[in-house]
């Protein structure tokens, strides 16, 4: 951590800070609300899951629970990688409800100004924006904060379940 | 007791109570001449009009006096039990339940609808003249319950003693005394059962082909004599068989066992004659005011002395410890996590099952013994479990009794309601789920079903239409039925709707089961115009799927001109079952042994291909459908070719079919632990189970297996 995000974390929050969970997928930042993750685990053994959403990799044992899994690669469309001794399983809480989400690498808990979305008009992305809650920077680099509650929308539950495909 | 705890009592207390009221006035209104209901209506509301002013209600505590009243005069004799009375008790009861649970008091709209309500009551009371009023509601009263009396005593229960003794040979007959019990069985619930072993010889004397035992049944059951007598026809003649109406020993007895229920002290005092009603009025306003004990303060208004006051106390103890030997309130949150440590245990076993078989010594020989042990205790427990969150559903379908007279009125049809298998028990959690579904079958029955009144005598019906609530068991399921004897399900207007929703193609043929099924569809209704209750479409799909979300099933049947029939069927255990479990490719899925029938290595030539039928296998002189469990699941299997495989014979409802998997490794009880809806879509899995090496399976629903593969 280089001394200038050491400051902002260590320090006390400011008003419109808040503090995230941020980690990588594919060089980009990406942060989830501390609040809402559960805890981070190593990755484990994935059950699969037929007749599902593409990106739904399967179900896992989290202590006696069964956790459903989602590839964020895979949720963003980004090309998909073999899983790597560094890729981890973020366990957040979505309306009571537990999901995991692998992505590649866990990064610091942050403290971070916000901006919102609209602040930034040159922002082009490759993920769909409404899972985007708003971006944050922490010096020169773009934090992309992620809205959980949006990972998995009943547009997409309907598709699959209309259709009876993978979606 | 603190401020808080009071009111949260008299809130459970006065839920209960409302419930109650809402049944019993609905049965008035068919009984007018019931004093037992009468007083018992009148009794609720003295309770509703004491607790309410111990809680602090005032508003509800002087509104329930002033029904109270007028209630007094009705049970006197002095008011006539007539619709528009009935209509201002249940609209009396409707401000109260709101009052207390909704808006609260001092609401604007709240009191104007308190001054209507108070000034009809007033209008019933006006002192009408002669003597002759109260003589000519007797009479009236008296007409109408020798009318009723008939249907009184169809639904009244009758205590029947079966005394039966098969002779030896009876199973050369082709006989199984067995069958003719669970018949007698089905008429109601058995009260007493004492089966006679004097005949069995020790055990390596016994002739398995021989019937050594006899029984001695009490039986309650709404069902005459003559039906009893009925299940007995075939086996009369040879056999020792008497039929007894005990109904008197019975009922008498029944009394003794009324509900005890905690009083309060107020109660008891006005009860023993100690104060008077006015007295007692006064010492609750008193208590509201000064915030005094009871006892002292009719103590110091000189209402009662202060050993009277003693002994009242005293006799409330004693109630209390009555009512507290024999039920205890629990959380169902509490029963839950009890369960769910259950499942925590069972998992722990099957890791040490799994540990004990490969240990080859002696300890392994002693440790499985003890682990079957073990298994069968927490088997039992588990059953112990669930019977505490099962509860008899008649007081879910006696709510409806309203729900179905307010429909009825607004449709104007005439409604007749009657309930079978009230004391069938269900789990809590599926009751509470259970409600919403139900209430829209019989929404749908009596929108759709039943006729207009002129149109059933047209037709040579009753005009007043009849839907029966049906629960009872059957092979570890509950089954509940919503019948309605109106004019069924017109499939040629499903056929329609289904062509214009691009569902089936016009000269398509379909049957009638796949007609019905359409029914399920969401945004399927054929209701001509969209009544204020139901016809949005919005509805048997929803249904569908919330019976789904317990594990159910739900069918329809329907002949035009008779009726419809709406089943659902829901399974008795939620948690814990018993699963093969077996392997396909590098998964392992679960199959609930209650579906397995056998397993079986097929040979090549037991394999073949039916035109129309696709792919089939041989067992036992029949052809099943095979499936490959692997081509559902989309994985990839380590064997192809059935005959190098196992083939599991599974069965649901009647149907068998042939299930394809690679292995099957072995059996043990698994915990259920349900998925989320988004996790999957395949009706073919029914939930998840963690196995003993830590492990996630997926339990293989067999119905859903099937359904997804004619869909597919």
């Amino acid at each position: 951590m280089s001394k200038a995000i050491e400051k902002e974390f260590v320090g006390s929050r400011m008003a419109d800070e808040q503090q995230f969970v941020t980690f990588f997928i594919d060089g980009d930042t990406f942060g989830i609300q501390a609040g809402k993750v559960q805890e981070i685990i190593g990755m484990t053994e994935i059950t699969y899951v037929p007749r599902t959403l593409s990106y739904l990799k399967g179900v896992i044992n989290l202590r006696g629970a069964v956790v459903p899994v989602i590839d964020m690669r895979a949720k963003f469309r980004i090309e998909e990688i073999a899983y790597v001794s560094t890729t981890v399983i973020i366990i957040v809480e979505v309306e009571s409800r537990l999901i995991g989400l692998i992505v590649d690498s866990v990064s610091d808990v942050l403290n971070i100004p916000v901006k919102g979305i609209n602040e930034t008009p040159h922002f082009s992305s490759r993920i769909e924006t409404d899972i985007i809650e708003s971006i944050g920077q922490v010096n020169d680099n773009l934090i992309i904060i992620i809205n959980v509650e949006m990972i998995i929308t009943q547009r997409e539950f309907e598709e699959v379940k209309y259709s009876g495909k993978r979606v | 007791m603190g401020d808080n705890e009071i009111r949260q009592a008299f809130l459970t207390e006065a839920k209960e109570i409302i419930e109650n009221l809402e049944s019993d006035i609905v049965q008035l209104e068919e009984n007018a001449g019931d004093r037992e209901i009468i007083n018992r209506i009148f009794r609720y509301f003295h309770t509703l009009k004491g607790s309410s002013g111990i809680a602090g209600f005032t508003e509800v505590y002087e509104f329930s006096h002033k029904i109270e009243n007028l209630l007094d005069a009705v049970r006197g004799g002095k008011i006539e039990v007539t619709d528009s009375l009935i209509d201002l008790i249940l609209d009396s009861m409707d401000w109260i339940r709101d009052s207390i649970f909704t808006e609260g008091e001092g609401d604007a709209a709240m009191n104007e609808r308190k001054s209507i309500l108070l000034g009809k009551v007033g209008e019933f009371k006006k002192p009408d003249a002669s003597v002759e009023k109260p003589l000519k509601s007797e009479d009236a009263a008296k007409a109408r319950a020798a009318a009723h009396e008939k249907e009184d005593a169809a639904n009244k229960y009758k205590y029947y003693r079966v005394r039966a003794s098969f002779i030896e040979k009876i199973f050369e007959f082709g006989i199984d005394p067995l069958m003719v019990m669970e018949d007698l069985a089905s008429h109601g619930p058995i009260i007493k059962n004492i089966v006679d072993k004097q005949n069995l010889p020790e055990f390596e004397g016994i002739d398995p082909e021989k019937c050594y035992l006899s029984w001695d049944i009490i039986i309650k059951s709404k069902s005459a004599l003559n039906q009893i007598n009925d299940v007995f026809i075939f086996v009369k003649d040879e056999n020792k068989i008497t039929v007894e109406d005990v109904t008197s020993q019975y009922m008498s007895e029944e009394k003794l066992h009324a509900p005890v229920y905690e009083k309060k002290l107020g109660e008891i005092m006005l009860e023993s004659g100690i104060i008077s009603e006015n007295e007692l009025d006064e010492a609750i306003a008193l208590q509201n005011v000064e915030g005094k004990r009871f006892g002292d303060i009719i103590v110091n208004k000189g209402f009662a002395s202060e050993e009277e006051v003693e002994h009242a106390i005293k006799e409330q103890a004693i109630l209390k410890k009555k009512v507290e030997n024999t039920t205890v309130r629990v959380d169902t949150v509490r029963l839950d996590n009890i369960l769910n440590l259950l499942g925590e245990i069972v998992i722990g076993q099957s890791s040490l099952s799994r540990i004990a078989h490969e240990m080859e010594n002696d300890y392994g020989t002693q440790l499985k013994n003890i682990i079957y042990g073990l298994d069968r205790t927490t088997r039992e427990f588990q059953e112990q479990i669930m019977s505490i969150r099962m509860i008899p559903i008649g007081p879910t379908f006696n709510q409806f009794r309203r729900f179905v007279r307010d429909i009825a009125h607004s449709l104007h049809k005439e409604m007749k309601f009657v309930l079978e298998g009230e004391e069938t028990e269900l789990d809590k959690t599926v009751i509470e789920r259970i409600d919403d579904p139900l209430k829209h079958m019989i929404r749908n029955s009596i929108d759709h079903g039943i006729e207009q009144p002129e149109e059933r005598v047209k037709a040579g019906k009753d005009p007043a239409g009849t839907i029966t609530l049906k629960a009872y068991h059957q092979e570890g399921n509950v089954f509940i039925e919503v019948n309605d004897d109106g004019k069924g399900i017109d499939e040629e207007r499903v056929r329609e709707k289904a062509i214009s929703m691009n569902l089936i193609k016009p000269d398509e043929e379909a049957s009638r089961e796949k007609l019905l099924s359409f029914l399920f569809m969401p945004g399927f209704s054929t209701a001509k115009k969209v009544g204020d209750l139901s016809g949005r479409g919005v509805g048997m799909d929803v249904v569908k799927t919330n019976i789904e979300s317990l594990r159910g099933s739900v069918e329809i049947r329907s002949e035009k001109g008779r009726g419809s029939s709406v089943k659902i069927k829901l399974p008795l255990t939620l948690a814990i079952i018993d699963g093969m479990l077996t392997k396909t490719g590098n998964n392992t899925y679960i199959i609930p042994l209650l579906s397995v029938m056998e397993t079986i290595r097929p040979a090549r030539e037991d394999i073949k291909t039916i035109e129309g039928k696709g792919e089939v296998v041989s067992y036992r002189g029949e052809y099943l459908s095979l499936i490959r469990l692997y081509e559902i699941f989309n994985i990839k299997p380590r064997y192809e070719n059935p005959w190098e495989a196992l083939v599991v014979i599974v069965e649901s409802g009647r149907t068998k079919v042939g299930l394809l998997i690679d292995d099957m490794i072995g059996q043990q009880q698994i915990v259920i632990k349900s998925l989320d809806n988004y996790i999957t879509q395949s009706r073919a899995v029914s939930g998840a189970s963690i196995l003993g090496d830590g492990k996630v399976a997926l339990i293989i629903d067999i119905f859903g297996l099937m359904e997804d593969v004619v869909s597919a």
